[in-house]
């Protein structure tokens, strides 16, 4: 059994992927668990039609809590400043929670749905020579170069590439359109850290994003009191916590793996900000990232 | 007053790296730095986020921050602005200099602002200072510093200024070779002639000493001040962007600083390791973005030492040729060294061993550490001048002059007056004459240097003899007399022997800075002294607060949860005091003092909590 944290998380990864339905089904399962779930009920509040009739639902508007995001779960607790405990004031009130649904909510102010909402199905598929029975094994034909011969396996049988008839997987582009809508909707609900952790998304897919970058800038002090705070006192010394051979397989981009080269074991976290030579809020989110993912310890 | 047990440090402050020494139970040794390094590179850097660096840290980011990260300064020390020696480094520094207030001395743009290389060279003496202090667990206030043979007294002076501004008292400036053969132990024995071959990071020395009854005299000279460590390093860097950028669709590191600072690290390691291994490994995951939304590349590359001696043979060729060059000029053939001192890390290369070996017929010494060894004998002689006592029968150096006095004359050459290694305080007199018929006056350049070109050498002042009887040429007899100074002064003078006419001069070395600029750096530095100290000394003791609350908090935390079985109030008391016990913790750590104050504060809450709780009586709630 899921615990409610769980069911959050798979309810996060569920919404940036499109799954809407699926979203909707893990945060309101996550609500079930856990009715006072700030982070469930945040996510919620950004599904069409927001928080339905069958949610648990508290007597105040909710706001949600600076929680550290899902891809940072595994590293250690630490206490965010006091500034960051304090809750952020709503930039535009989100939904009231509405006792009987209308089955076509209106969507403001919550934010449109994703581009690619629709989850692929067996039925958006071509047939395939096995949905009217047992598979005859296929004749296996051999090209000139001892390969499959795809374009005479084709020419002789029924079999054809499979093709969706509708809606299709998304795109990056398309995710990260979704996920700075998300970072927005995030930000003016005042959940600082979930709005980051999809700004997060997008840079390590694209980290030039010009929108990501303008909303770093434009949230700097915050966002660097933020990372800092998950770094912990900048007078401990960061360390690599996996082997020198397993860097290759990790998931960076050059300024990520000139910062890792810098931890040696003997700079603390405030000369690595002077090293980097990155802007502070680079080199502060870069190692927070490096911490969450137990790159690296301190 | 500083007592004779005070403790002393030889530093042999390099154009690339620096040590610090001292004798310690009549044992000379390295002191590392905090880092546990024996090695400090001579680097200052004012960091992107203006975080004033030194040493290691300020050397990696010297390529991503290039134009605020000062390296070489000691190649610019004491040099006039507009010299040939000065022209020379504005063309390869990445960091920009001009002339100082004076117009005659270099001042380096750090920061945003003017300083002078003193200053630039005192930061890096001081972070010395600094190690050394926390390895004797005290203060270090007196040095012997080292500089290379071919320094003049401005540059001499100079490095005096920059330890005055490291708060050092410089007992002695000594020359580079002199040290290296003082800490081989050379003054103890019989004549000897020996070569100190010094390779280090950025320039090469060769200098041939005749030793023999306490007196080093450095008979010659040699070698080039751009060329060391660093032209291997960058051989190799060139050889992995070149295969790079072949194995990469053309992908050009040399575009990258960040990607070219992790080169130079690499390769500089590869080629430390290179000396100890037949081959090394250069692993450099993530090191140059590859375009858009592609992943990162990746630089692996084996360097065997058989390619890295290939690929440095003309460095190599380059060492052996100025070391002929200046054996020929001082007319000693190989055969007739004794010893050859290897000086610098980049002698631990075997093939320069091996190019040093094939050269004179003989094995060179490798008793001491070459990296170390010229801080050794700095160290040696700074026991001996603080107690000299207890030294057993260690050389004393006197203070000499390191290069020719003397005084242009006709035809434009150069004539001595003091030789070089002459003992200070000393005077001597030399009598010319005039050039011309009826000749009533005469220019006097005072010089010095080693060149018979008198355009050649520094020129440290010049003055006008005027009032000369008129006579046929050769027949007025001048006396020009040198007289210099225990302080070091040199007074010049110049008499007309028959008239009595007589005009004079004073030179005092200088290093560029006038006393008042010296006096207003050092106040300014004590100041920052001061404020560090203070700062720190808060930080500790709002430190020794919250530590000492902490534990008078858990000390009473078993009274507490006694008095909270028989309390229907505060239940959740110690839950409470752990949460301020766990942020105190991580307060402690850090160095924000007033996290640490409002912490305290929270603890003095819980502290009072407690202690009603503590003292709640049994019958009590």
């Amino acid at each position: 059994m899921a615990t409610a944290q769980e069911l959050v998380e798979q309810g996060i990864r569920a919404y940036v992927e499109g799954r809407l339905d699926d979203a909707r089904r893990l945060l309101e399962e996550a609500l079930q668990a856990d009715p006072g779930n700030a982070r469930a009920r945040s996510y919620l509040l950004l599904l069409p039609g927001g928080l339905l009739s069958g949610t648990p639902t508290r007597p105040s508007r909710t706001v949600p809590a600076a929680a550290a995001p899902a891809a940072t779960a595994r590293a250690t607790p630490v206490a965010f400043p006091a500034a960051l405990a304090t809750p952020l004031p709503f930039v535009s009130a989100p939904t009231p929670p509405d006792p009987d649904p209308d089955p076509n909510p209106d969507p403001a102010p919550l934010p449109p749905a994703p581009a690619t909402p629709h989850e692929p199905a067996v039925a958006d598929f071509a047939p395939s020579p096995w949905d009217d029975g047992p598979a005859s094994a296929p004749s296996i034909l051999l090209g000139a170069e001892g390969g499959l011969d795809l374009d005479a396996v084709a020419e002789t049988s029924d079999l054809r590439t499979l093709v969706p008839r509708a809606g299709r997987p998304s795109t990056p582009q398309e995710d990260v359109a979704i996920w700075m809508t998300a970072a927005k909707d995030l930000l003016s609900l005042g959940d600082f850290s979930g709005s980051l952790e999809m700004i997060e998304k997008i840079l390590k897919l694209d980290p030039e994003h010009a929108e990501a970058r303008d909303y770093l800038a434009q949230n700097e002090s915050t966002l660097v009191a933020m990372y800092e705070s998950k770094l912990g006192p900048l007078g401990k010394v960061p360390r690599l916590a996996i082997k020198p051979e397993e860097i290759m397989w990790l998931n960076l981009d050059h300024r990520a793996g000139f910062l890792l080269s810098q931890i040696d074991g003997t700079v603390d976290y405030e000369n690595l900000f002077a090293l980097s030579g990155l802007p502070r809020l680079d080199t502060a989110r870069i190692l927070a990232a490096l911490l969450a993912d137990e790159v690296i310890s301190a | 007053m500083m007592s004779d047990q005070d403790p002393v440090v030889g530093i042999d402050l390099g154009t690339t790296n620096s040590v610090v020494a001292t004798v310690r139970d009549g044992v000379p040794r390295v002191i590392p730095n905090r880092s546990g390094q024996p090695l400090t590179p001579s680097v200052v850097a004012v960091a992107k986020n203006g975080k004033p660096l030194v040493g290691s840290l300020a050397k990696r980011q010297a390529i991503t921050n290039a134009e605020n990260t000062v390296y070489a300064a000691k190649r610019l020390i004491g040099r006039r602005w507009g010299s040939k020696e000065v022209e020379d480094a504005r063309r390869v520094l990445p960091y920009e200099l001009v002339a100082g207030p004076e117009g005659n001395d270099i001042r380096v743009m750090l920061g945003g602002r003017p300083v002078s290389v003193a200053e630039i060279s005192s930061q890096v003496l001081a972070e010395l200072k600094a190690d050394a202090e926390a390895w004797f667990g005290g203060p270090v206030t007196r040095a012997v510093i080292t500089v290379p043979a071919y320094f003049n007294d401005g540059q001499r002076q100079a490095t005096k200024d920059a330890g005055r501004i490291a708060g050092l008292e410089v007992l002695r400036i000594i020359n580079e070779p002199t040290s290296a053969a003082l800490a081989y132990g050379f003054g103890k024995k019989l004549e000897k002639k020996v070569v100190v071959f010094d390779l280090g990071g950025g320039t090469f020395d060769v200098s041939v000493l005749d030793i023999g009854q306490s007196v080093y005299d450095v008979v010659a000279v040699g070698g080039d001040t751009y060329l060391g460590g660093e032209d291997f390093d960058r051989r190799i860097m060139d050889w992995l962007t070149f295969n790079f950028a072949k194995e990469n669709g053309g992908v050009d590191l040399r575009q990258d600083k960040m990607a070219l600072q992790r080169l130079r690290d690499a390769s500089e390691r590869a080629k430390c390791e290179l000396s100890g291994t037949p081959t090394a490994d250069i692993h450099l995951p993530f090191l140059a973005a590859a375009g858009e939304g592609k992943a990162a590349l990746h630089l692996t590359k084996q360097l065997s030492r058989d390619k890295l001696e290939e690929l440095t043979k003309d460095l190599v060729e380059r060492c052996i040729a100025v070391t002929e060059k200046t054996l020929k000029d001082a007319g000693v053939r190989p055969n007739q060294v004794d010893e050859v001192i290897l000086v610098g890390g980049m002698t631990r290369m075997p093939r320069v061993q091996r190019a040093v070996r094939d050269y004179f017929g003989k094995e060179p010494c490798k008793g001491v550490h070459p990296d170390e060894v010229v801080a050794l004998g700095a160290a040696i002689q700074a026991q001996a001048l603080a107690a000299p006592a207890a030294q057993g029968g260690e050389v004393l150096l006197l203070d000499v002059t390191p290069q020719n006095l003397g005084i242009m004359v006709v035809g434009g050459y150069f004539q001595t007056i003091i030789p070089r290694n002459t003992t200070v305080p000393t005077n001597q007199t030399h009598l010319f004459t005039t050039v011309q018929e009826n000749q009533t006056s005469v220019r006097i350049a005072v010089l010095q240097g080693e060149s018979d070109k008198a355009t050649d050498n520094e020129l440290l002042g010049e003055f006008v003899l005027a009032g000369i009887r008129p006579a046929r040429r050769g027949e007025v007899a001048i006396e020009i007399t040198f007289d210099i100074s225990a302080d070091g002064i040199v007074g010049v003078s110049a008499r007309d022997v028959d008239t009595g006419q007589e005009q004079s001069i004073n030179v005092t070395a200088t290093s560029g800075l006038t006393e008042d600029e010296l006096k207003r750096i050092i106040d300014a530095h004590l100041d920052d002294q001061l404020e560090k100290k203070q700062s720190s000394a808060d930080l500790e003791r709002a430190r020794a607060r919250v530590a000492a609350t902490v534990d008078e908090i858990e000390g009473l935390v078993p009274a507490v949860q006694k008095a909270l079985e028989r309390s229907r109030f505060g239940r959740d008391a110690v839950q409470k005091a752990e949460g301020v016990l766990a942020r105190a913790r991580l307060a402690q750590e850090g160095k924000d003092t007033d996290e640490l104050a409002s912490v305290a504060e929270a603890l003095d809450r819980t502290l009072q909590l407690f202690k009603g709780l503590a003292a709640t009586p049994p019958d009590g709630a």
